[in-house]
């Protein structure tokens, strides 16, 4: 049975888009808001300023791709759907970075996880940060209210077998375990909400907020990419932006200028820093693109005798906290754990290595289970973070230096998941290290975790969570914008993306950016009326 | 075993920083060198948008080697050129500074000056045996210089992917691909 296409229908009907590959002139375009970012801060704000009777025009750099396009194969999605064609990493190249870019940002291509911003989060960021009125109870109903947009519940259907790796591991060892939050609507329980979801069911931007913006009579503008800020005294007059071929990749020559009362900056950790970096904005206490955080991830493999088939169903539903407060808010570097999706393209990229070895590990991909730690970066004094800098070609890229306090909780993380392992009935573990191999027995691997040479490199590194760089809070000498993600110094610019927070989230961060950016575009909305 | 530049008695621990030193300048004018020099094609090689004439004798030399083992080794030799193109396509939509520092990746290879003291092989890519190969390949993955684990890594990485990316790789891995809706 096909699958209606939302988007498609929309545009038929007169959904007012321009195509930045497609012009054969420059443009100019005027909104009331123009909105940098399609993504969770993009989507979630246009939605709410164009249903209070604001003309929005939302600017995304990458194509327009919606569910028919969506073939569930991984070389077109990585290549059309991702930040650099997927080939981002920080500046050393030993951490690669997922983050989308098309219509719906990283919402179109993350594993539906949502979590509310930990209570524990909130409060360090109001003690340490001066960031005021973001309590859990004054964020509660914002959190709510995406929930209900969004269609957030606990994945109700069972765990694939991936996932329930995790539960069967930690029931056995008494750890804590949860049932995953995933905002989804009719899910067919695929397993392929990284290559875009063919079914509409994931509630992503795509087919959310952005469709109900356009049918309020906004403006979206893809392959186009925000280049730089104009200014007439402490206010921005335009933005320049870049048209881009289909590909995103080489910018055509056409050049549209966009003119707004207010610009909301919602292009995600790295590239809203960078578009502020480029544009020389005022920075006078030299914040921009500072403490930009990751999640940082490592794996840890696991052979089972049953069949996990880890390609394949919702691929994340199980998630276990044990480990992320137990050494209080400050101490040592803690971790969620959870399980990745394993697809051939990815999967190979995950075991690392070459030849023999890397053609086995391929070789027992349906036994294999993967489990996942995401390091709560930024709430200890030696968790800085990264910066971002400008490359020659005005391109962001992130220098981000691990430390050996994340190191030391990197090795901590690959006890932790090859214990549950083991627990859960792993005949051999293997942390995804250069250096490692499978072996049968806890106490092996403890042995061979502890000898593991942990460096750049060798140890299998990623991230999808990039948070940061645009730090809020009350006093500007430690931050860009205010509580409000109203920019201290440039009177019609907001920042309404993940890159506000000051230190990472300790969770899949999508919640957090859909409940602050809901609400920061309502109290924007206020503001504008007396503006 | 770990077989280093170390593992070379003709190379003293000064030597080393020498070329370590001399690496990170390759690496970094390999761009200028190749055009000047002229080895290195700027136009695409017939049948691809993105890869060079150059690139090919390195990449068909190191491609079985890299994936050695994921089927027979006829099916690997008959899969290479499906492959490549898989790479050709991912290099099509990495962004311009990935995909020049993928170019002085493969110039380094495939001039004369900078592939013998770089990689060891001093003849040509199609001369190299698969044991000298494995060892350029282990020597740059511990190598002290981020650029040649980095470049190692990326290597590895695009070549291996590409091939999974293939549907006649999924039978290996035991993926029946995704399901039809």
């Amino acid at each position: 049975m096909p699958v209606p296409d939302l988007f498609r229908d929309g545009l038929a009907r007169g959904w007012k888009t321009h195509n930045g590959a497609a012009l054969d002139r420059d443009l100019t375009l005027e909104a009331d808001v123009a909105i940098i970012g399609s993504g969770a801060g993009g989507g979630t704000t246009a939605e709410i300023l164009s249903a209070a009777g604001y003309r929005v025009l939302l600017i995304e750099e990458g194509p327009l791709k919606t569910s028919s396009d969506f073939k569930l194969l991984e070389d077109e999605a990585y290549a059309s759907l991702y930040q650099e064609g997927i080939g981002r990493m920080s500046k050393d190249g030993a951490i690669t970075i997922l983050q989308g870019r098309a219509v719906g940002g990283t919402t179109l291509i993350n594993w539906t996880s949502s979590f509310r911003t930990p209570d524990a989060t909130l409060a360090h960021w109001a003690s340490e940060y001066a960031v005021t009125g973001h309590s859990s109870s004054e964020m509660a109903p914002w959190f709510e209210k995406m929930e209900q947009r969004l269609g957030i519940a606990p994945w109700a259907l069972p765990p694939n077998a991936n996932n329930d790796v995790i539960r069967k591991g930690c029931e056995k060892l008494g750890y804590s375990w949860h049932v995953i939050p995933r905002n989804v609507r009719g899910c067919f329980n695929l397993g392929y909400c990284g290559m875009g979801c063919p079914v509409n069911a994931k509630q992503s931007m795509l087919v959310t907020t952005i469709p109900s913006t356009l049918e309020q009579g906004g403006e979206l503008l893809y392959l186009a990419r925000a280049e730089q800020f104009n200014y007439s005294g402490d206010a921005i007059s335009s933005l320049e932006c870049v048209a881009m071929d289909a590909r995103c990749v080489a910018p055509t020559g056409r050049r549209v200028t966009v003119k707004a009362r207010h610009y909301v900056l919602a292009g995600g950790g790295i590239n809203s820093p960078a578009l502020l970096m480029r544009s020389n904005a005022p920075d006078p206490h030299s914040r921009l693109g500072k403490r930009t955080f990751l999640h940082l991830v490592n794996f840890s493999a696991g052979l089972f005798d049953e069949v996990i088939n880890p390609f394949y169903g919702a691929p994340q539903s199980i998630y276990s906290d044990h480990f992320q407060w137990q050494d209080g808010v400050t101490g040592k570097m803690s971790y969620k754990l959870e399980a990745p999706p394993l697809h051939p393209g990815l999967a190979s990229t995950l075991f690392g290595g070459y030849g023999s070895a890397n053609a086995l590990d391929m070789s027992q991909l349906p036994n294999t289970h993967a489990m996942l730690a995401l390091l709560r970066d930024g709430f200890h004094p030696d968790s800085t973070g990264g910066t971002v800098g400008l490359r020659g070609d005005g391109t962001p890229v992130l220098d981000y230096q691990v430390s050996p306090y994340a190191w030391d909780g990197l090795r901590r993380a690959f006890h932790s998941m090859a214990e549950i392992q083991f627990a859960a009935g792993a005949r051999s573990v293997k942390p995804l290290h250069h250096d490692a191999r499978y072996v049968n027995t806890l106490a092996e691997a403890r042995r061979m975790i502890n000898e593991l040479s942990l460096e750049l490199h060798r140890t299998t590194l990623g991230s999808a969570h990039v948070m940061g760089g645009c730090a809020m809070g009350e006093d500007p000498k430690n931050a860009v914008t205010d509580s409000l993600g109203r920019h201290h110094q440039l009177r019609n610019l907001s920042i309404h993306d993940g890159s506000l927070f000051p230190t990472s989230i300790g969770a899949n961060p999508q919640l957090s950016v859909y409940g602050l950016s809901a609400k920061l575009a309502t109290a924007l909305a206020e503001r504008l009326k007396t503006a | 075993m770990n077989p280093s530049l170390t593992d070379s008695p003709a190379l003293s621990r000064r030597g080393i920083l020498k070329i370590g030193l001399c690496a990170s300048a390759f690496l970094a004018t390999a761009g200028l060198g190749a055009s000047l020099s002229g080895c290195s094609a700027s136009t695409p090689a017939s049948g691809f948008v993105m890869l060079r004439s150059s690139d090919l004798p390195f990449l068909r030399a190191v491609m079985p080697v890299l994936l050695d083992g994921v089927a027979s080794a006829q099916e690997v030799a008959a899969g290479i050129e499906d492959a490549l193109k898989k790479l050709d396509y991912s290099l099509q939509h990495l962004s311009p500074e990935m995909i020049k520092l993928t170019r002085q990746l493969f110039d380094v290879f495939a001039m004369g000056i900078t592939r013998g003291p770089l990689t060891g092989i001093w003849g040509s890519w199609e001369n190299a045996s698969s044991e000298q190969i494995r060892h350029f390949l282990q020597r740059w993955e511990n190598s002290s210089l981020n650029l040649l684990r980095m470049g190692q890594g990326s290597l590895l990485k695009l070549v291996i992917m590409a091939w999974y990316f293939r549907p006649a790789s999924w039978a290996h891995c035991g993926y029946p691909g995704p399901p039809h809706i």
